[in-house]
C-alpha cells in the first residue's frame, strides 16, 4: 500500500523557538537573508507565526503555530494551476513536490495556496564567502525566478529510500525516516509518519479529539493535523487568516 | 520562378510561426531553465565520504550533545544526540546552525596580537604595587577558568574574577519539581538546557510572573501579568507586601499551590531575598536545588586563585583587564566594570567579534569559534550532577587566532597546554561517574582505562558524575549583583555570533526580535517599523521599532545585544523616543 506522509503539531508544546525553521534552511540549502529581505519575501519553507487570542494586555493569550505546505491531499490548488506541471503530488508518499527546473516562476501557485506556504525566489541564492562549503550535498540549491516549498525534505526521503533498497525493501513499502524540522524539534512538538497506517504516533494523534486541520472547510484535505487544548486556538485554524496581528497585512 | 524579398519574409514568418506548433522552443525552455540551475553564480555542495562526528555545544552554558554530519571533515549539518542524558537529543535555533560560525561576515580574523602581547607585560612591569591584573572569566568551572586562576595566583595582583553564580552555584533538578514558579527566568526559552527543561516539562506546573508575554509565559500553565518592574514585590506579596497589579487573591492562591503542589522551586532573575525566602518556605533546598559535587581537577591545581566577583575590587584598581570573550556567558554591564579600571589602565579582550567587551578594549584579539575551538563546557544549572564534555574542533581554525588561556598562562608563567588532559585523567582517578557516548552503552569511568577515557571525552563523550551521598542540602543565601536590566530582554545571549541563517527568524518571519529592535504595545504612538532610539542615563543606540500587543504599555522589550546590556543594565531607565 502506498504511504500517505503526513505531521501532527502539538501547538500546546511550541514555543516559537524557531529551531524547526532553521534546521530546514540548513537541510534544503535555503539561503540567509537577501539585504532586501523581509518578512513578506523571505524564504521560509517552514514558518513559525505567533497568533493570539485577539484580546489586548492583559488578557492577550499567544501561541506559536509552525505553518508549512500542508500537502493537499485533494484537489490540491497548487497543482491545478501550475501551467508547466512543476507541482505534482507523489501517488507512493502523498508529498506535493516542486520541480524548479520547470518553474517558470509565474507565481500562480503562490496565489492559489490557501496557507501562504510557497516563496518565491526573489533573488539568486548566495552565502557568505566560505559558508557554501557547509552546504548539504543532497540537495541541489534553487535559482532566481522559481517557486520553493516544503516537500517533507524529499532529499533525506530519496536517502531512506536507497537504504530501504540495499536491504531488499520494495519501493511500494513506505520507508522510515523524519524531516529535519522534525528531528530538530527541541519540544517533540512536530511529529511525523505514515497516516495510511494505523499504528503510527501520527495517525493516532491526527484522530485525536483536540486535532484540527488549517482551512478545513476548503475540503483540500491536509495532511499536517494541529492539536490543541485551548479552543480559541482550534477555532483559530478555520479562519481566513490569523485573526489578528501582523498577518493580517500579508498576501 | 522568381523569388521575391517578400516570399523571403513570408517563409521566415511562416517557419516561426511553425516552430511554435514543434516541440523544440519549449524544449528549449526547459533546457534554459536546467542550465541556469548551474550556472556559476550557484554554488555546488561540495561531496564526498559522509561522516558522522560527535561534540558538545559551546554557544551557551547548556553545552547540549551534538551529532555532526560532515562532507570529508566538513560539517554540513548539526543535530542533536538521541538519548543523551542531559541534552535529550535537542538542539536548539542557535546550535542547529553553529557550523556556519566560523564563515560569519562579521568575525575577527587578526590583531596585534605581538603589539598586545608587548603591551600587557609593559603595563604589568609598571603597575606598582596596588595595581591589580584581572582576568575576567564570564564562563567559569572551565579547564581554562582554572588556568586563569592558576596564572592569576602566580602572579602578584593577579585576581580572577566571574560573574555571579546563579542560585549561588547549586543546580535545580527540574524533574523533581511539581510546581516552577517564575520571575521572569526564561525558563522554557534558554534558561536552562532545552531538552531537559522540555523533557521534564509534563512534571511540573509552571507559574510564569512577569510583564510581558514572552515565550515562557504563552508556555506556562499561569501567566501572571505583573506590574513591569513589579517581579521582587511579587515574591514579597507572597509574604504579604500589597501593590504589583495582581489581585490578592491570585497572589494568595500562588503562595497556596506552592505551599500544597511540592515539591517546588522558585526561580528569579537574582538570587533577592525575596526568592530565597519563598524557597526557603517551600523547602526547595535538598529537593529541587539540589548542591552540586565540583568536577575534579588535580591536586597541584587547588592552590590556585580564588574566585572573586567585581563587587570585591576596589574602584581604580586593575590596571590590567584580560576578558575571555571567546566562551560566550554571563554578560555584566561595563558601567559595573569600568569604576574598577585604574587610569590608563590595559584592556584586552579575546573575541571573536567587535560588538561585546571589544568594544572597550585597548586591544581585541581574534580567537577561534565553536565549532573549531577545543574546550570543556561546565554544568548547567538544571544539572544536578556534575560534567565533564569538551566541543571538540570539527574544522581547523584559521592561522593568527589566539587561545586566551594559553596567554594568560604564559603571562603567569605556567604551563596550560596539557591542562584538559590533566583535568581527565583527574576526573578518571576518581573512579566516579559513568561516560555516555552516543550510540553505544553507558560505561563506568572505572571500566575505562585513561586513554580509552580521554579519547571518549575527545569524541564528544559526556562524563556525569554520580550522586554524593553525603551531600547535605544546600544553604541558600541572597545575592544580588544589582545587574538586572530595565527593559524586558530576550534572546540573552551576549555578544556572540549567530549563524546569519538566523536571519529566517528575524528579518525574514519577525519571529524573534533582531538585534536593535524593541517591541512596544501598539499604543505608545510608534508606526511598526519606525526608526528611533532608545535611551538611557548612559547613553542611546538606534533601533527599529516593531509593536506587539504582548507587550504592556510603558514597557520596552529588547533584543539583549552586549550594547544594549550596557545601556540598560543596572537601574537605568529606558525609553524609547523619536529621532
Amino acid at each position: 500500500m502506498n504511504a500517505r506522509y503526513g505531521m501532527t503539531i502539538d501547538v500546546d508544546r511550541c514555543n516559537g523557538c524557531g529551531a524547526c525553521m532553521v534546521a530546514c534552511a540548513v537541510e534544503n540549502n535555503v539561503p540567509p537573508a537577501h539585504a532586501g529581505a523581509n518578512d513578506r519575501n523571505g524564504l521560509t519553507w517552514i514558518r513559525v507565526y505567533k497568533v493570539d487570542n485577539g484580546q489586548d494586555y492583559p488578557d492577550k493569550r499567544s501561541a506559536y503555530i509552525p505553518v508549512l505546505c500542508q500537502q493537499c491531499g485533494n484537489d490540491t490548488p497548487c497543482v491545478h494551476v501550475c501551467p508547466q506541471q512543476a507541482v505534482d503530488v507523489d501517488p507512493t508518499t502523498g508529498v506535493v513536490g516542486q520541480m524548479p527546473e520547470r518553474c517558470l516562476g509565474c507565481r500562480y501557485c503562490m496565489a492559489a495556496c490557501p496557507y501562504h506556504a510557497r516563496y518565491f525566489n526573489w533573488w539568486d541564492p548566495a552565502w557568505p564567502k566560505g559558508m557554501e562549503k557547509t552546504l548539504n550535498p543532497d540537495v541541489a540549491p534553487r535559482m532566481r525566478g522559481v517557486v520553493e516549498k516544503c516537500n517533507f525534505c524529499h532529499g533525506r526521503w530519496h536517502e531512506a529510500r536507497q537504504r530501504a533498497a540495499a536491504m531488499g525493501i520494495p519501493e511500494t513499502q513506505p520507508v522510515d525516516y523524519v524531516p529535519a524540522c522534525v528531528e530538530a524539534c527541541p519540544s517533540g512538538a512536530i511529529r511525523f509518519g505514515d497516516l495510511n497506517d494505523g499504528a503510527s504516533e501520527v495517525a493516532r494523534g491526527a484522530k485525536e479529539p483536540n486535532s484540527f486541520r488549517l482551512l478545513e472547510k476548503l475540503g483540500t484535505d491536509p495532511k499536517i493535523h494541529y492539536r490543541s487544548k485551548r479552543d480559541w486556538v482550534r477555532e483559530m485554524g478555520n479562519a481566513p487568516r490569523p485573526a489578528a496581528g501582523k498577518e493580517n497585512q500579508r498576501g | 520562378m522568381t523569388t521575391t524579398r517578400r516570399d523571403l519574409f513570408k517563409f521566415a514568418g511562416g517557419a516561426a510561426l511553425g516552430a511554435l506548433l514543434t516541440p523544440a522552443p519549449w524544449r528549449l525552455i526547459t533546457d534554459t531553465a536546467l542550465w541556469s540551475e548551474n550556472w556559476p553564480g550557484i554554488p555546488r555542495p561540495a561531496r564526498g565520504e559522509m561522516r558522522t562526528k560527535f561534540t558538545n555545544c559551546t554557544l551557551c552554558p547548556a553545552g547540549c550533545a551534538v551529532q555532526a554530519r560532515c562532507v570529508g571533515e566538513q560539517p554540513v549539518s548539526l543535530a542533536g544526540v538521541a538519548g543523551h542524558p542531559l541534552s535529550h537529543g535537542a538542539l536548539c535555533a542557535f546550535g542547529i546552525a553553529g557550523h556556519h560560525l566560523p564563515y560569519h561576515p562579521a568575525r575577527l580574523r587578526s590583531g596585534a596580537v605581538q603589539e598586545a602581547a608587548a603591551a600587557v607585560a609593559q603595563a604589568m612591569a609598571g603597575r606598582g604595587a596596588r595595581g591589580r591584573v584581572v582576568v575576567f572569566d564570564p564562563r567559569p568551572g572551565r579547564t581554562a577558568s582554572w588556568t586563569y586562576r592558576r596564572a592569576m595566583a602566580a602572579i602578584p595582583g593577579g585576581t580572577y574574577v566571574r560573574p555571579a553564580p546563579a542560585l549561588g552555584g547549586n543546580a535545580v533538578n527540574l524533574a523533581a519539581a511539581r510546581t516552577v514558579l517564575s520571575f521572569g527566568v526564561p525558563v522554557m526559552d534558554g534558561w536552562g538546557t532545552p531538552g531537559n527543561v522540555m523533557a521534564a516539562r509534563e512534571g511540573f506546573r509552571l507559574i510564569q510572573v512577569e510583564a510581558v508575554e514572552s515565550r515562557t509565559a504563552a508556555m506556562a500553565d499561569v501567566w501572571l501579568p505583573v506590574r513591569a518592574g513589579q517581579e521582587r514585590a511579587m515574591a514579597a506579596a507572597m509574604g504579604g507586601a500589597p501593590g504589583t497589579g495582581i489581585a490578592d487573591e491570585q497572589v494568595r492562591q500562588v503562595a497556596q499551590e506552592l505551599a500544597e503542589n511540592g515539591p517546588a522551586v522558585v526561580l528569579g532573575l537574582e538570587d533577592w531575598p525575596e526568592i530565597v525566602a519563598l524557597n526557603r518556605r517551600c523547602g526547595a533546598a535538598g529537593r529541587t536545588i539540589v548542591a552540586r559535587r565540583g568536577t575534579p581537577v588535580p591536586e597541584a591545581w587547588k592552590k590556585s586563585a580564588p574566585e572573586t566577583e567585581w563587587s570585591a575590587v576596589e574602584d581604580g584598581s586593575v590596571r590590567v583587564l584580560l576578558i575571555d570573550e571567546a566562551a560566550a556567558g554571563d554578560t555584566v554591564p561595563w558601567s559595573a566594570i569600568q569604576p574598577k579600571l585604574a587610569r590608563g589602565a590595559l584592556v584586552v579582550a579575546f573575541a571573536c567579534t567587535r560588538e561585546g567587551y571589544a568594544r572597550h578594549a585597548n586591544y581585541t584579539l581574534p580567537t577561534a569559534v565553536y565549532p573549531e575551538m577545543v574546550d570543556d563546557i561546565p554544568a548547567a544549572v538544571d544539572s544536578p550532577a556534575s560534567v565533564f564534555r569538551m566541543s571538540a574542533s570539527l574544522v581547523a581554525a584559521p592561522e593568527g587566532m589566539v587561545n586566551p588561556a594559553e596567554f594568560v598562562a604564559r603571562l603567569g608563567g605556567i604551563d596550560g597546554g596539557a591542562a584538559l588532559r590533566e583535568r581527565a585523567d583527574a576526573i578518571h582517578r576518581t573512579g566516579r561517574g559513568s561516560v555516555f557516548a552516543a550510540g553505544q552503552a553507558s560505561r563506568t569511568a572505572r571500566e575505562m582505562k585513561p586513554d580509552e577515557f580521554r579519547k571518549a571525552l575527545t569524541e564528544g563523550a559526556c562524563w556525569i558524575d554520580e550522586p554524593d551521598p553525603k551531600a547535605k542540602p544546600p544553604v541558600l543565601v541572597a545575592a544580588s549583583a544589582g545587574y538586572a536590566s530595565s527593559v524586558a530582554l530576550t534572546e540573552q545571549r551576549g555578544a556572540g555570533l549567530v549563524s546569519p541563517l538566523l536571519s529566517k527568524l528575524h528579518e525574514e518571519s519577525r519571529l524573534r526580535l533582531a538585534r536593535h529592535e524593541v517591541a512596544l504595545h501598539p499604543s505608545s504612538g510608534f508606526r511598526d517599523g519606525e526608526r528611533a532610539a532608545l535611551e538611557t542615563g548612559r547613553g542611546r543606540i538606534e533601533v527599529v521599532v516593531t509593536l506587539d500587543s504582548s507587550v504592556p504599555p510603558g514597557v520596552v522589550q529588547a533584543a539583549a545585544g552586549a550594547d544594549v546590556v550596557d545601556l540598560c543594565g543596572g537601574d537605568a531607565d529606558a525609553r524609547v523616543v523619536r529621532i
